[in-house]
């Protein structure tokens, strides 16, 4: 359990206390959250933001049940690693939110059109980082995220919904996510039914629908390495409750 | 142990449908009459183009015309385009249960496409032995038939499961053949009936006459509205269960082949995808126990 009687110190004080944490990434996931608008509002009722680079104006972290962290770690950045310490003591649990910090992704490839500066070269997504490991209990996939799955993981997660969350959690001990996963995981294992969920989930169209054999096609070029695709297929894990059985 | 029974097979059940129609399939009709009424506003779903079966958003009630063969491969691709680019916010998905398991699942957790739990005003799910390949189809029909021939229709008649060929014949598909037939992943499935569906429909023999199984309120309301709006275009008598009998039995026939599917792939230990919590051993172990389980309580 990741908040439990002796974490609300007074009795008018019942919110769960959560914080959003940014490395290094685009900032795409935290507007992803407040692109949730009136839904949002329904979720601050219950929960107080003590920490948000883009909402408060606090610059010490405060202690917090639930800690929300954006991006990969810059292995030359000192304020990540700082940053990192620093959430490892004062969050009672982290969910990695989106590809950066879940999986790596485009981080992991650092290239584009601008190249990385000497001093930013190296990136690793949080659920690799040794002293975070115990804290980090949830990985949410997507680059970004969609509002609606960050609404209804926010909504497990104060209700904690285990049946929910559960996903959610292999994916924080999954080492990389990419299209790859939908070739090896569930074509080659005879698994895809050609429903095509993946395609539509895949933010950067790396995945096409060949329509002739009635399977994904996977171009890595295009591949943001967000998982999105694995997880959206509904062979990897079954959405819950099923359909009456 | 798990039992084969009607509730397994065919799932929840609020009244069953034979609808005759004017003309056309009286899916197709009545898809055509609900956009007209502005109950939805999108339908995803297939049809033929150029002699394959496409996935297809239709937009207009003109332009709506259904797979005739039990193909549905990528529906669930059109999902962002009609939500997230045309804006669609009551749309019907007509397709068989492992579509409606993706869009479940899309609309439970809201990984892939945003807001889908809100824009799906009608999900009708087809009843579904096995999806077919073009190649595979006709591999089958050449098994099955001896000579090369082209399948215009895929239906259901007491006899089981049919094929209408394009020179008039009649194909009756031998169950354990079709099996061998269909893509891996429908060897392992186990609904076959689109539980999870607010409507399920069954293509008879005739174009334009067929079983419609309605699961949810939704499902009901919306048959009950056209009814009562159309009652020279639509024709509806209600079925007993024993009227769906023989539906039931091909079920059952396919559900046990696809059982077997699953425990050899147990026990032979081919490995299921990461993430999915051995979902088919949890199956063996249900399967194999001496007690009675709830199998929703177990996946």
């Amino acid at each position: 359990m990741f908040f439990s009687r002796e974490d609300f110190i007074r009795e008018d004080d019942l919110k769960v206390k959560v914080g959003f944490f940014h490395f290094s990434s685009c900032s795409g996931c935290q507007v992803s959250f407040l692109d949730m608008f009136e839904d949002a509002v329904e979720i601050l009722d219950t929960v107080e933001l003590v920490y948000s680079n883009m909402l408060t104006k606090r610059e010490t972290v405060p202690r917090m049940h639930v800690a929300f962290a954006e991006g990969a770690l810059c292995i030359e950045d000192r304020r990540h690693l700082s940053l990192a310490r620093e959430l490892a003591e004062k969050a009672n649990i982290i969910v990695t939110v989106g590809a950066c910090a879940s999986f790596g992704g485009v981080r992991r490839l650092s290239v584009g059109s601008q190249p990385p500066q000497p001093s930013h070269q190296s990136f690793l997504p949080l659920t690799e980082v040794e002293i975070l490991k115990g804290k980090v209990k949830y990985a949410i996939p997507g680059c970004p995220p969609n509002p609606s799955l960050l609404y209804n993981f926010m909504l497990a997660l104060l209700e904690v919904n285990e049946d929910f969350l559960q996903p959610f959690e292999f994916m924080a001990s999954s080492r990389d996510a990419s299209g790859y996963d939908v070739v090896k995981e569930v074509i080659n294992k005879g698994l895809c039914v050609g429903c095509g969920t993946c395609v539509t989930a895949c933010p950067a169209r790396a995945l096409d629908f060949n329509y002739t054999y009635g399977k994904p096609t996977f171009n890595p070029l295009f591949c943001v390495h967000c998982g999105s695709c694995l997880a959206s297929c509904p062979q990897s894990f079954k959405p819950y409750p099923q359909p009456v059985y | 142990m798990l039992k084969l029974d009607r509730s397994f097979l065919l799932g929840k059940v609020k009244a069953i449908y034979r609808v005759v129609s004017k003309g056309e399939s009286p899916l197709q009709l009545i898809l055509k009459k609900m956009m007209e009424q502005e109950i939805i506003d999108g339908v995803i779903s297939a049809r033929k183009e150029g002699g394959r079966i496409v996935p297809k958003l239709f937009k207009a009630p003109s332009e709506i015309e259904l797979s005739p063969l039990n193909t549905f491969f990528g529906v669930n691709t059109l999902l962002k385009k009609a939500i997230q680019k045309y804006h669609l916010s009551r749309i019907a998905v007509v397709a068989p249960s492992c579509v409606m398991d993706g869009l479940n699942k899309t609309q439970y957790y809201g990984i892939g496409c945003n807001w889908v739990k809100t824009a799906v005003a009608l999900k009708v799910g087809i009843l579904c032995t096995g999806a077919l390949t073009q190649e595979s189809l006709n591999c089958e029909v050449l098994d099955l038939l001896g000579e090369r021939e082209e399948v215009e229709r895929c239906y259901y008649t007491k006899e089981g499961l049919a094929y209408g060929l394009s020179s008039g014949r009649e194909l009756l598909v031998n169950v354990e053949v079709h099996h061998h037939y269909v893509s891996s992943a429908c060897k392992y499935c186990l609904n076959l009936s689109a539980r999870g569906s607010d409507i399920t429909y069954i293509p008879e023999k005739e174009e334009n006459v067929g079983i419609f199984i309605i699961r949810s309120e939704r499902g009901g309301r919306t048959l009950g509205l056209l009814q009562k709006e159309y009652p020279s275009l639509l024709k509806f008598s209600s079925l007993k269960m024993s009227d769906i009998s023989h539906v039931e039995e091909l079920l059952k026939k396919k559900m046990i082949l696809n059982i077997d599917s699953i425990l050899e792939r147990v026990e032979v230990g081919l490995p299921g995808s990461k993430w999915d919590g051995n979902r088919f051993r949890k199956f063996y172990r249900v399967w194999n126990a001496i007690g009675d389980f709830n199998i929703e309580e177990v996946f």
